[in-house]
Formats: structure tokens, C-alpha cells, sequence
């Protein structure tokens, strides 16, 4: 097969020779690869093309005597030549069709997607508000402790027979300079009945700081029941230079806690306080799910 | 501790207080009445049920002072040790 076109014999030496029509049916053989090159890049050749197809119409007037073969390959060469002919430019039209069957599906395509990204992002800015929602129904992580009710103070009855023993912990904070410790190590209450306790904290330096405090309640699952009416925690608290103060807690633990079956084995519960240094006009949230 | 990366278990969660927080005693006004309670406390062992008294007194004068929002002493809690006023003297104070 020819790549080069300059191989191809310019149109006046055609094999005239009517020696056999199969030189003929060659010429054509030759030339189908030019036939396809035309609709890509070489306008010469369409030159060629047409001078060819021109010479095989006109040409030879009466045809000569052919076998039975190639009379069969005569007559059904020239219809495909003409389809060669046509078959670009309907090639093309199937092409252009196809093409623009794969862009508008290319399209539909691409709006699905974007659509589905989009709303991805929807999807995960409603999350926030439904997952609290969710949380607040099923009660996870703590946060539907919602039965906590500061009306029960004035009407629940001290359960006498569970004694219970408070420790009190203190801490501060590395860089916090405070001493700060309990004033009893222990306490021993009922369930259902208020109580008491102190803390002492003293600002040993020549500057006023400012502490704010944190709690913890260890067994965690006591510390739902742990209730505090009041204390010194959360809220910033100034210290003079070398003043002392007592801090008072006063709390209560639940009566419910001795219908739990998991706090049957629960005698002591540690309260302990952690001072941090707080920095001016620093407004911490306070703990909950919900911010206010 | 709450801040224990151990997620899946439960972790404790502090709760804010009910009535907010005591301003604290600067001038150190109802500091005898704490040296009572406490003096009560070391003597009972640390009871708090016999104590009772002297930390009600201890709220009072915190209320008197400034230092607590007034409140009548039966929301605290201490039901049991109030009297009951003139117009209820039907309902028996409980023991």
C-alpha cells in the first residue's frame, strides 16, 4: 500500500491498456487510501481524487469482454466507489451526528453531576442542625439529660439508707499560681440531701489574677446524678494580690441514683476542681449542647 | 477525665450549676459562720446529715450579705428544717 502520495502515478499514466479490467480494478485498490486521506488533510489529493474518478467514469466508453469474475467485481466495485465517494461526507454527517449524540449525552451527564455535588454540599450544611436534632431524640453521647429538674430540690426526700462518701480533689492549672485545695477531704451525704462543702484558694503573688474553674465527677456515670445548686465554677473569679477566700459548693446528688442498678456498687464519688488562669475579656460558653 | 481521647466510652460531661455561681467572699463576712460548719463537720466525721444547721446558717447569711441570690430556703432543700408558716400549720414538718 502507498502512504506517499508522489507515489501515486499522476493521472495521464494510467494504464490505458484495456488488456484487462483488473488493471483497472487495481487503480482504484490503489487509490482507496487516498480516497480517505482527502477528508483529512491533503487537498491535493482530492485533486486527485476527482481527476481519477472522472477518468474511470469517462474513460473507456466500451468497456472490454470481462470474465465472469470480474464482471461480478466491475459491477460491484463502482457502487462502492460512489459510496467511497459519498460514504465522507455521510461518514462525516454520521460522525457529526455521533458527536453530537456524545456531547449532549456528555452534557446530561456532567448536570448529573454537578446536581449530585451540589447537593452533597446542601446535605452536609443541614447536618449540623439535623444531627442535634437526632442526638437530642435518641439521647447519645449524654446529651438528652434533659430529666435534670431544679424543681425536685424543694420536694425530694433524703434516701437515709444510702451513705454516700464525696472526696474533693483539687487542681490547678501548671501556670496557675493559686493554692487552691479542699477544706475537708471528704464528706459523707444521702442521696436527695443538700450539702455543703468548701474550698480554699489563695493568690500568693503581688498581682490580681483571674482563675476561672472546671469540674469533674468521677465514676462518669455518677456524675449525671451529681447536681450542683451552686457553685464556684465556670464563672471568672479575681484574686486580689495575698487574699484568701472560701468557696463554697452546694450540690446534691440525685435520689434516683439509688433506684440505679448500676450505681449498686457505687460508695464514693470524687468531685475535683481544676483552676486555669483565665485571660482578660475572655468569655468562655459555658458546657451544653445547646449554645444560647 | 473529659478530655481523655478514648472515644466510644463515655466521658464525663460537667453540667453548669443551677443557680449559677456564688460571688466569691472577699471580705470574709460569713467566714465565721463557715469555721462553725467546718468545726461541725470534723466533729460529727464528716457527716453532713448533722450538719445541717449550720449550713443553712452559712446560706443565710450569705443571702444577707449580698453574696446569694435570695431565695426561700425550702428550694434549697431544707424543707425538713423550716418551720411551717402560720397559714399551713396543718402540714407536719418532716423529721
Amino acid at each position: 500500500m502507498t502512504e506517499d502520495s508522489t507515489k501515486i502515478p499522476p493521472p495521464g499514466e494510467l494504464p490505458a491498456d484495456s488488456a484487462s479490467g483488473v488493471d483497472r480494478l487495481q487503480v482504484p485498490g490503489m487509490l482507496l487510501p487516498v480516497l480517505l486521506r482527502p477528508s483529512l488533510c491533503r487537498p491535493r489529493a482530492s485533486v486527485f481524487l476527482t481527476r481519477c474518478v472522472r477518468t474511470l467514469r469517462c474513460d473507456a466508453p466500451m468497456p472490454p469482454p470481462l470474465s465472469r469474475a470480474e464482471h461480478f467485481l466491475l459491477r460491484r466495485l463502482p457502487p462502492r466507489l460512489h459510496a467511497q465517494s459519498r460514504g465522507i461526507e455521510s461518514r462525516g454527517r454520521k460522525s457529526k451526528s455521533r458527536e453530537e449524540e456524545w456531547k449532549s449525552r456528555n452534557k446530561t451527564g456532567l448536570t448529573y453531576i454537578a446536581a449530585a455535588g451540589v447537593g452533597m454540599l446542601g446535605l452536609s450544611y443541614a447536618a449540623v442542625p439535623l444531627y442535634r436534632l437526632y442526638c437530642q431524640a435518641a439521647g447519645l453521647g449524654g446529651t438528652a439529660v434533659a430529666g435534670h429538674d431544679a424543681q425536685q430540690v424543694e420536694t425530694m426526700t433524703p434516701v437515709k439508707e444510702r451513705v454516700l462518701k464525696i472526696s474533693f480533689n483539687a487542681d490547678t492549672h501548671a501556670s496557675m499560681q493559686w493554692n487552691f485545695r479542699p477544706q475537708q477531704s471528704e464528706i459523707f451525704v444521702v442521696p436527695g440531701e443538700t450539702a455543703l462543702a468548701f474550698y480554699r484558694a489563695k493568690n500568693p503573688t503581688n498581682a490580681p489574677i483571674i482563675g476561672i474553674s472546671t469540674y469533674n465527677v468521677v465514676p462518669f456515670d455518677a456524675g449525671q446524678y451529681f447536681n450542683k445548686i451552686q457553685c464556684f465554677c465556670f464563672e471568672e473569679q479575681r484574686l486580689n494580690p495575698h487574699e484568701e477566700v472560701d468557696m463554697p459548693v452546694f450540690f446534691y446528688i440525685d435520689p434516683e441514683f439509688a433506684e440505679d442498678p448500676r450505681m449498686a456498687r457505687v460508695d464514693t464519688i470524687t468531685l475535683s476542681y481544676t483552676f486555669f488562669e483565665a485571660k482578660e475579656g475572655q468569655k468562655l460558653p459555658l458546657p451544653g449542647y445547646s449554645y444560647n | 477525665m473529659s478530655t481523655a481521647m478514648n472515644f466510644g466510652s463515655k466521658s464525663f460531661k460537667p453540667r453548669a450549676p443551677d443557680k449559677g455561681a456564688f460571688p466569691l467572699d472577699h471580705f470574709g463576712e460569713c467566714k465565721a459562720l463557715k469555721e462553725t460548719f467546718m468545726k461541725c463537720l470534723r466533729n460529727n466525721n464528716f457527716d453532713n446529715s448533722l450538719c445541717r444547721l449550720q449550713s443553712k446558717d452559712y446560706l443565710e447569711c450569705r443571702m444577707d450579705n449580698q453574696l446569694m441570690a435570695k431565695e426561700p430556703l425550702t428550694k434549697l432543700g431544707f424543707k425538713d428544717m423550716m418551720d411551717p408558716p402560720p397559714s399551713q400549720a396543718d402540714t407536719d414538718p418532716k423529721p
